[in-house]
């Protein structure tokens, strides 16, 4: 077990860092600090930014709930329409870890189409509706599958519909037709 | 050490060491001298990894020649409750493939938290000459394709040598393949009946986290050739009409996890099950009960006796019912079950459950903000009360107060596990509307062997103080939206001696505590902290001055560099390592210090 010598604490301590140089001249590690550490927190401007450009989000992912149960909970709340987020996995052709989207965040067909270019950084996800418009082999479509484990054209029902049923997605390169 | 020691012949030494199984005692053995590390390592065949970045695959195999069973963890824990980008790292191939060389006589491999691809699934189940156990923990990256491979190449491989000289015979025994909580690709394959006819060695199968339909046929033949299946878990996909004929085919499970356990209304279904329920008489653990109809559960009444542990987080039934199955689980160790049980039905677990040692209560609505069901901190005083074994808790509530914590921490100073979740970020005692502080306060003072601890609620940063001058044996602390300054992560660093893993989100937490207490970094497994105050500079300096450590910026939002050192980052990692920083990183991660060792500090 590696124990670094007590230069390297010291170091730290007397160092010219920015948000330590104003608080910390007397500041010393593993002594009695709790005085020095709250006068120094006082004239701090360290803890005002971060916590507001957080808090709108801050209480995404929370309680915290492991994936299983909490998509056990959402199917069973599918039909409630109190409930807040509904996630599902999105995967993309060629990349082997899925990525995850909030379909309640969206509106429409539209909104998530946007989100999953942005999402996989490509502006050629396409409708399979829009298949005859296919214009290269770079082109992807998006395709979704539905509680009976079939995959389905995203775009083949009302947005509501398609809601109740979808339970992955998946984007995969087009071919031409 | 005596110099007597030393005299011992090496074959003694190693056959003494070969009783010491617990991995610290083996740590410490190894430190005794330099020929006992020798020895040590020569002999050592299991070893755990908790991170798995920690160490690199060549440090490992250097030291240790001779490993049967490999366990070993990747992402941080937070990545459960999706606060670590996907993509994030924690690739098991690289590890695949050195151990491939290194261990062709590997027997287990446990993982948890790691992206397994079908390549590394597919790789094990040819390389591993004797291989015998795969668990997969929160894994994720492969398919059932990956499974396919698994089960192919499970059989009895065709004995070499002469017959009757067993020596050379080898002999592929899957008894082992345990899947929890994987985020699995369901291919809908019949990877199931890729088991080939032979292979009956299994004694866990636990395919819960599956998506989709399984074979039917190909489970029940696999179950009825299994003689020695212990465990079975099932998926959502099984019908509950399928179950009597799997129980029927194993009557010696153990542990059983049901498929859905609803059906249409067929009267006959309920004799059968309750039948078939009642031959496997061993059985001991519950778990399942997908979209469970309550009418079917007097089916397992005649084995709940003997159950030690009820899994019922799945099973979305109402207090009532609940009350009337706990209640005849005399015996129960472990329950998990939803906050639909209610106090009054905790009351009933108090009074039944004596030998209970472990209590999980999830929330049903955890999005909800309405009380919608009667679940308080009166519950889990019942039990406190009720359960002198009760060492680890789990509880999702929605009201707590300090006088209800100190009663708890009264009842059961035995406590080594206490995880509290008020599911209302920073809710006060909802009777004096003060902070949980010695509510808390309470628990760790009382409850001296306390090793893992959740924090929820309104906290400051005298909680912090209760925690660091009283929570010696803590290994790992979760902290969210609590704190008011650096002070608070300071007590916990500079008080906790025996803590492993920190993880912080959501606090106001910075980096005045972070760099006083940089030594004590190197002495823990990891620390995470996201939305909390730590500053770009201050990350670049702890990098700068422990080399030990891997400092990772995690930011999705583009180069941290781009940004004056004072913004805060968006989330840190940090972990002690002796293998350097890691060169799988995605473009949102970056290693302080990474590609700067020759640049003077």
């Amino acid at each position: 077990m590696g124990r670094t010598t007590h230069s390297s604490s010291s170091s730290i301590n007397s160092s010219s860092h920015p948000s330590l140089s104003s608080a910390s001249s007397s500041f010393k590690p593993m002594t009695d600090i709790s005085t020095n550490l709250s006068l120094g927190l006082s004239i701090s401007t360290s803890s005002q930014h971060g916590n507001s450009s957080n808090s709108r989000n801050e209480e995404v992912n929370w309680p915290p709930i492991k994936p299983l149960l909490r998509s056990m909970l959402a199917d069973q709340k599918r039909n409630y329409p109190h409930r807040s987020t509904f996630f599902v996995k999105v995967y993309m052709e060629g990349i082997v870890i899925g990525r995850k989207v909030d379909l309640y965040a969206h509106h429409n067909y539209d909104g998530l189409i946007r989100t999953l270019r942005r999402m996989f950084k490509t502006t050629t996800i396409r409708f399979p509706a829009d298949i005859h418009h296919v214009q290269n082999d770079s082109d992807h479509l998006l395709t979704y599958e539905d509680k009976e484990g079939d995959w389905m054209m995203v775009g083949d029902v009302p947005w509501d519909l398609f809601l109740t049923s979808v339970k992955k997605l998946k984007i995969s390169i087009a071919v031409k037709c | 050490m005596p110099p007597m020691a030393n005299s011992f012949p090496e074959e003694v030494l190693e056959h003494v060491f070969s009783f010491i199984v617990n991995d610290k005692d083996r740590n410490s053995v190894s430190l005794v001298c330099k020929s006992w590390y020798m020895i040590e390592r020569w002999c050592r065949s299991k070893i755990f990894i908790g991170n798995c970045y920690a160490v690199s695959p060549v440090i490992v195999i250097r030291r240790f020649p001779k490993l049967r069973s490999v366990s070993l963890k990747g992402k941080p824990h937070f990545a459960d409750f999706n606060l670590v980008p996907e993509g994030w790292g924690g690739y098991v191939n690289p590890w695949i493939v050195c151990m491939v060389e290194a261990y062709p006589f590997l027997e287990e491999l446990k993982l948890k938290r790691m992206v397994v691809s079908d390549d590394s699934l597919e790789l094990i189940s040819k390389s591993f000459k004797n291989f015998k156990s795969l668990v997969l923990s929160s894994c994720e990256g492969f398919t059932t394709d990956g499974l396919g491979a698994i089960a192919s190449n499970c059989r009895l491989a065709m004995m070499w040598g002469s017959f009757g000289n067993l020596k050379g015979c080898l002999l592929k025994n899957l008894t082992e393949l345990d899947l929890r909580e994987c985020e699995v690709d369901d291919r809908r394959g019949h990877w199931l009946s890729q088991f080939p006819e032979n292979c009956t060695s299994l004694v866990t199968l636990n395919i819960a986290c599956l998506d989709g339909e399984v074979s039917f046929s190909a489970l029940e033949r696999l179950v009825g050739r299994c003689t020695n299946l212990r465990t079975l878990r099932l998926n959502h996909a099984v019908p509950l009409e399928k179950l009597p004929n799997i129980l029927s085919r194993a009557p010696q499970l153990v542990d059983l996890g049901t498929g859905s356990f609803s059906s249409d209304a067929r009267p006959e279904l309920q004799s059968k099950l309750a039948g078939s329920f009642g031959r496997c008489k061993g059985l001991k653990s519950l778990s399942g009960f997908w979209e469970v109809v309550p009418s079917y559960l007097p089916a397992v009444y005649p084995i709940c006796s003997g159950l030690t542990s009820l899994n019922l987080s799945y099973a979305s039934i109402q207090s009532g019912d609940l009350m009337k199955l706990v209640s005849q689980c005399q015996n129960l160790k472990r329950l998990w079950v939803l906050d639909y049980i209610e106090d009054r039905g905790l009351e009933i677990v108090a009074a039944s459950c004596k030998d209970l040692q472990e209590l999980r209560v999830f929330p049903s609505e955890p999005y909800d903000m309405e009380h919608s069901v009667a679940l308080t901190e009166r519950g889990l005083i019942s039990v406190s009360e009720g359960c002198p074994k009760l060492q680890s808790v789990l509880y999702f509530c929605r009201q707590m107060s300090n006088a209800a914590l100190v009663t708890v921490a009264r009842n059961r100073p035995n406590m080594t596990r206490f995880r509290l979740c008020i599911i209302e970020p920073r809710t006060p005692d909802y009777l004096t509307l003060q902070p949980l502080d010695t509510g808390f306060g309470a628990i760790v003072e009382h409850c001296k062997d306390l090793q893992r601890l959740s924090l929820s609620g309104l906290l400051t940063d005298t909680v912090f103080e209760h925690i660091g001058a009283h929570a010696k044996k803590l290994e790992m602390l979760s902290v969210a939206f609590a704190g008011d300054s650096d002070l608070g992560l300071h007590y916990v660093l500079s008080g906790c001696k025996s803590l492993r893993k920190l993880e912080i989100r959501d606090c106001p937490f910075g980096d005045k505590a972070l760099l006083a207490n940089a030594m004590k970094l190197e002495t823990m497994r990891s620390l995470w902290m996201s939305s909390c105050s730590v500053s770009y500079g201050a990350c670049k300096l702890l990098a700068q001055k422990m080399r030990k450590l891997n400092v990772e910026v995690i930011d999705e939002g583009g180069s941290p560099d781009f940004r004056s050192d004072d913004c805060h980052v968006e989330r840190l990692y940090i972990y002690r390592t002796v293998a350097g920083p890691r060169t799988d990183d995605p473009d949102f991660v970056w290693t302080m210090m990474k590609d700067s060792s020759l640049k003077p500090c």
